[in-house]
């Protein structure tokens, strides 16, 4: 109790039993797995609404509805993301970026969504394994487009005088294997779990006040707030979504050229 | 000795195990709720690389293939459209070249239209000149005519009467002839006055 309020612990907050599974298993399915499969879900219907044939011809139609919002989400990820960063070579990694984004932004949405009322990625697990997703992916692509010699040219950058090299190579070493795949999972980790230690705050607040007498006048201010943290939490749920997806094609795009 | 060492050892070693399984026991029912678990991560590996291989073979090539047949389509009817704008010019210009042309040739006719009315008409005054010029020395000539036989006639009347009168006053002949050669000088000489 702080304050007068009944703050749950962190525990109950973030920690979901199983729906199927024993307890600690390895494959325990609980809240978090099914946010993860309904995001699968969700994005494969809307693609697949968005792709009905007679929602595609005539090619001329202006798109509407599903179609629509898939184009424009598919056109911001090729345009907005993939060609700024890594330009038209980079088109080929869309699928994987699209899927990122959808995934990261679909699980994050359902920190608003009635009785779910919990971001997927509030929980290290899922931004962990995107993270190590990606950085198995840009490493790959490294060696696809350079070969082994990926791995020096990343941490050795061509230009950098041989004299700084003792001094370069380990930094680089440390930030392109070490910081990146930690700094994008602890990032989209932290954001969405703060959001929603917030919105929890502001709930149990408002929770204690409507049983209060004399502080019951400082409800509607702590209920505006919680109403106004949750369209912010809309908000960076997208940002998030769009930062994960535009630093994994960064990343992929620095792999693809020395120079980088 | 040894054997004292030897159990004191492996009761140390005992209570070692002990401790360290009590420590791990203890460490297990604290679960850090910031750290990943194995569950949750086998489920979010499971369905987002089902997303990418569903989005890479199924969802994405239909949508791009709209996008990319329409892209093709604004670049073809842009490029149509670019065409069509040129040949516009084109033709504005052949327009505009013909238009000039017909004005030019507007400009000769005209101008030879008039050369040829200026023409004609000096030609036409030309002969109403001459017409004019001929009327009056004819009307001239006729009028000299007359003049003579006026004063032909006027001589001859003027001679009869002088005579007449003259040979009333003298009583005697006169020449005629004479005498009509003076009246006709006096009336040429009052003519020329």
């Amino acid at each position: 109790m702080i304050f007068g309020l009944e703050f749950p612990p962190i525990e109950n907050l973030v920690e979901w039993p199983n729906l199927f599974g024993p307890t600690d298993s390895w494959y325990g399915f609980n809240k978090i797995a099914l946010i993860n499969l309904v995001a699968l879900v969700a994005t494969t219907v809307l693609f697949l609404l968005a792709g009905r044939r007679k929602t595609l011809e005539p090619v001329t139609n202006a798109p509407k509805g599903s179609r629509n919002l898939v184009e424009s989400a598919v056109g911001f990820i090729r345009d907005g993301i993939i060609v700024e960063t890594i330009g038209v070579d980079g088109l080929r990694y869309l699928p994987f970026l699209a899927s990122l984004f959808f995934f990261i932004l679909i699980t994050n949405i359902f920190e608003v969504i009635p009785f779910f009322h919990m971001p997927g990625n509030a929980r290290m697990a899922g931004p962990a394994v995107l993270a190590l997703l990606t950085w198995v992916y840009f490493i790959a692509v490294g060696i696809k487009h350079q070969g082994l010699k990926y791995f020096w040219n990343s941490v050795a950058p061509p230009g950098v005088p041989k004299a700084l090299l003792p001094l370069v190579v380990p930094i680089e070493l440390l930030s392109t294997f070490i910081v990146r795949p930690f700094s994008l999972a602890v990032r989209l980790f932290a954001n969405m779990l703060a959001g929603h230690i917030l919105l929890v705050t502001f709930t149990v607040l408002c929770i204690t006040l409507w049983g209060a007498s004399l502080l019951l006048a400082v409800l509607p201010f702590s209920f505006l707030m919680l109403v106004g943290l949750t369209g912010f939490e809309i908000m960076v749920a997208f940002l998030q979504a769009y930062i994960f997806t535009i630093l994994a094609s960064v990343y992929i795009g620095s792999s693809m050229h020395a120079e980088h | 000795m040894l054997a004292s060492i030897l159990v004191l050892a492996s009761d140390a070693a005992t209570t070692a195990t002990e401790l360290l399984d009590q420590a791990a026991g203890e460490a297990e029912a604290v679960k850090n709720p910031i750290l990943p678990t194995v569950n949750e991560m086998f489920w979010a590996a499971i369905f987002f690389i089902a997303l990418w291989a569903l989005m890479k073979f199924v969802l994405l090539p239909r949508i791009t293939k709209v996008m990319d047949g329409r892209t093709d389509k604004v670049r073809d009817d842009l490029a149509a459209a670019e065409a069509a704008e040129t040949e516009r010019v084109a033709k504005l210009e052949q327009y505009e070249a013909g238009l000039a042309g017909a004005r030019a040739e507007a400009v000769a006719i005209l101008e030879a239209s008039r050369a040829e009315g200026d023409a004609e008409r000096r030609t036409q005054i030309a002969a109403a000149e001459a017409d004019v010029a001929a009327a009056r020395a004819e009307a001239a000539a006729e009028i000299a005519g007359a003049k003579d036989r006026a004063r032909s006639e006027l001589t001859g009347s003027i001679t009869d009467i002088a005579v007449g009168a003259a040979e009333a006053v003298i009583q005697k002949p006169l020449d005629r002839a004479a005498q009509g050669r003076i009246v006709e000088d006096y009336v040429n000489a009052s003519g020329q006055n």
